[in-house]
């Protein structure tokens, strides 16, 4: 394996750039301190702007009927990146077309949100491989910074905040004293929804609440798009950026009923600190595409049965064996693919509840571990798997 | 599947559609703080559009292969219903042509818009009858096996299925997921909420809220492994008490007595039809699937034993004369749960229904 990755690493950095699956970003240096940074602040105008693809996750159906109805053959987006760095915080803005303002609001059971999330690799011994791209895997967690445009939400559990959970018509009170419990009530809303997760695979997301990760995020609507906003500290418990940071980013839209699972998601990008020395091995795996002959790699795939189990494209039939592939060389890096082939089991998240599709289980547990139900491929030659690694990343939606 | 399930029967035979659990429930619950417009504990009217509207229809459970099925997620104006309330505060300071009661929204749907409708035509062989719904705590639970976020569980001592709201961020699949729309979104708070089976009542010897209101004393609550229990009886024992919509493949632990009692049909002439009846038994097929059929069929033959005989268990049963009988709640054995995750055990607040097959009645142990 490590043989593979360094004389493909070779490889990549031959190259040229004009394969590059998505140019890294450059964080620009700034003397100022990003404390308090807004998405308006003049700071701004020394951020370089790069320009990414969203693509929709479709690893996995979520069970929500019209949700699905609204992004059946859902397309890419494109997002505009840039970061700004401190010394101390990083802070990265990001830009998206949406055509409507959308805000989980009122008194209602099915409005969503627009939103977008930064995810962060976890500190780990080394950094590569990167954690799998949906929140994580074992041993190499992800950090998740999640803003939604939600209107204000009201946590008295959250808070402890009991005795305030009463209906206003048992306060017993009325007239004035009634409006300032009332008022007390709303004083007491949370008025920004902003999450921060660490996780180690998607659905081991868990809240961080205990204020060890500063950071700050917020969004604003303008010009049919939104800009969204986040700054953190380049180092607490959970991540350690210098160099290259690598970040991979998702929106929602809330007018396709988005959230969790129904949204847009970038492959991990490489963002280089300026100034700083770069992490040349992972700027060129993020920036380089497989030399494979995608052709090949088709016949290849097909030769061994990976789409009796995996949905390669909407044409075929929908499976719950496998994660459907048909967006996978947009959100997917090169070693992710290749790791997947030759080892299934490296990179197996609790994902969607297994008992959602008892009978088609993807993964069993042998002493606690995941084994995934996938074949090995590590007999395959290095230059078959190039091939299937070039055509995997062919699959993927096209820009809307 | 649990160490262990506490389960509720409800004897349709009995229910008069007094809404008293109903009640009893929103005023213990979901009176306050985004739960107003939920029922955990609703009585429709059936044949009818139940609450939510048409929940039948919207999709969650498993299929015969034992895949999550899609589902709609209800709208909270439309097939909910929005909870109106009235100008308590203005009526006295307004000007005169305003000063009348009035609701704050003008409703136009809400929890039994239906009530009595039923089908068929009067008088001949119109019929409804009621029927009273909780969250099943099922076994094999859809909310539970479609939540991406890992926020629902059920709880290993009794099965009672809960939301842990630290990690639910609101996404609704759980809602999408449940075939009966027991799982509600609060949208004040952002997560999804159900009917808790009472659990902090049942662990201080309390039976949940609906069971101990019900005038007509229809729900009877206990272990399904305690087959001193009048539910094991009923369920295990007897077979006359069936979960709700078994193909839906989520193995309810709510079990109903179907309804075997309904009036003979008329005629043109406004006649009795000797030996009709007005309940169609496809009806009846379609919701608690075809051991149906056993179940009436025990039900009519120990009526008749009853009738002829003065003696019948299961009619004793039915009959529910004692509350002490009709609730098990084991509370010894909460306690011994309490002990073993190093707890303090809760102390009963109420000594009558302690009794289960780790607690011997007639005391605290």
């Amino acid at each position: 394996m490590n043989k593979i990755l360094t004389s493909l690493l070779s490889l990549g950095l031959a190259c040229s750039a004009a394969l590059a699956a998505e140019a890294a970003i450059t964080a620009v240096k700034v003397t100022d301190s990003l404390d308090g940074i807004k998405a308006d602040s003049a700071i701004w105008s020394n951020a370089k702007f790069s320009t990414i693809t969203l693509y929709p996750q479709t690893a996995i159906e979520m069970n929500d009927k019209k949700a699905n109805e609204l992004t059946e053959n859902a397309k890419a987006k494109k997002a505009q990146v840039a970061a700004l760095y401190d010394g101390k915080n990083i802070a990265l803005m990001v830009k998206w077309a949406d055509g409507s303002k959308d805000l989980q609001s009122g008194y209602a059971s099915t409005t969503y949100s627009d939103g977008f999330a930064v995810q962060f690799a976890g500190a780990t011994a080394k950094p590569q491989p990167l954690p799998y791209i949906g929140m994580g895997s074992v041993g190499r967690p992800v950090v998740v910074h999640l803003q939604k445009a939600n209107e204000k939400v009201y946590e008295p559990n959250g808070n402890k905040d009991v005795g305030n959970q009463i209906n206003r018509q048992q306060t017993g009170v009325f007239g004035q004293e009634l409006a300032d419990f009332d008022a007390k009530v709303a004083s007491l809303a949370v008025t920004d929804y902003e999450r921060i997760f660490v996780g180690e695979g998607f659905r081991s997301l868990t809240e961080v609440k205990d204020g060890s990760i500063k950071s700050n995020s917020s969004m604003v609507y303008g010009a049919n798009g939104w800009s969204g906003i986040l700054t953190r500290s380049l180092k607490d418990d959970y991540v350690n950026l210098s160099g290259t940071v690598p970040v991979s980013i998702a929106v929602w839209d809330g007018s396709k009923m988005g959230r969790n699972g129904l949204k847009n998601l970038s492959s991990w990008i490489a963002i280089n600190l300026d100034g700083q020395k770069q992490n040349a091995a992972m700027v060129t795996d993020l920036t380089t595409d497989s030399k494979g002959d995608a052709s090949k790699g088709k016949a290849a795939l097909e030769a061994n049965g990976c789409n009796g189990c995996h949905q390669m494209n909407a044409a075929d039939p929908k499976s719950f064996m496998a994660p459907s592939l048909k967006n996978v060389g947009g959100y997917s890096t090169a070693a992710y693919l290749r790791e997947s082939i030759l080892k299934p089991s490296a990179v197996v998240v609790p994902g969607y509840n297994r008992n959602a599709h008892s009978n088609t289980p993807w993964y069993n547990l042998e002493k606690g571990k995941r084994i995934s139900t996938m074949t090995d491929y590590s007999h395959l030659d290095k230059a078959t798997v190039e091939d299937i690694v070039a055509y995997l990343k062919t699959l993927k939606a096209e820009v809307e | 599947m649990s160490k262990r399930q506490l389960a509720m029967v409800m004897d349709l035979n009995k229910c008069i559609g007094c809404q008293t659990c109903t009640v009893a429930c929103k005023t213990q619950w979901t009176n306050r703080n985004g739960r107003e417009y939920m029922y955990w504990n609703n009585v429709e009217t059936y044949p009818g559009t139940g609450y939510p509207k048409n929940w039948m229809e919207l999709g969650g459970g498993f299929d015969a292969a034992g895949d999550l099925q899609p589902g709609v997620i209800p709208n909270l104006e439309a097939d909910y219903g929005v909870p109106w309330d009235y100008n308590y505060e203005s009526i006295m300071t307004e000007s005169a042509e305003h000063n009348h009661f009035k609701p704050h929204v003008s409703p136009t749907w809400g929890p039994n818009w239906d009530e009595d409708q039923g089908a068929g035509a009067f008088p001949q062989d119109n019929y409804f009858f009621y029927l009273p719904r909780i969250c099943n705590h099922c076994t094999n639970p859809g909310c539970l096996s479609a939540c991406p976020r890992d926020a629902i569980f059920k709880r290993e001592q009794d099965g009672v299925v809960l939301v842990d709201l630290d990690r639910c961020q609101g996404y609704r699949y759980c809602i999408a997921g449940c075939p009966y729309k027991k799982i509600y979104f609060n949208p004040k708070i952002s997560k999804s909420e159900k009917c808790i089976l009472c659990f902090p009542r049942i662990e201080q010897g309390l039976p949940p809220a609906c069971a101990q209101q019900c005038v007509g004393r229809i729900r009877f609550v206990g272990f399904l492994d305690d087959e001193e229990s009048q539910v094991y009886k009923l369920v295990h024992q007897y077979k006359v008490a069936i979960g709700l919509r078994p193909d839906y493949g989520t193995q309810p632990n709510v079990y109903y007595v179907p309804p075997t009692e309904s009036p003979a049909k008329f005629d043109a002439e406004g006649k009795i039809i000797e030996g009709s009846t007005r309940l169609p038994i496809e009806e009846l097929e379609k919701l608690f699937g075809p051991d149906v059929h056993a179940a009436i069929k025990t039900l009519k033959d120990e009526m008749k034993k009853r009738k002829e005989t003065g003696v019948s268990e299961l009619m004793d049963i039915l009959i529910a004369y004692q509350h002490a009988d009709m609730f098990r709640l084991d509370n010894n054995y909460y306690q011994e749960v309490a002990k073993e995750q190093k707890r303090t055990p809760l102390a009963p607040v109420d000594t009558r229904y302690l009794a289960g097959k780790f607690t011997k009645a007639g005391g605290h142990h």
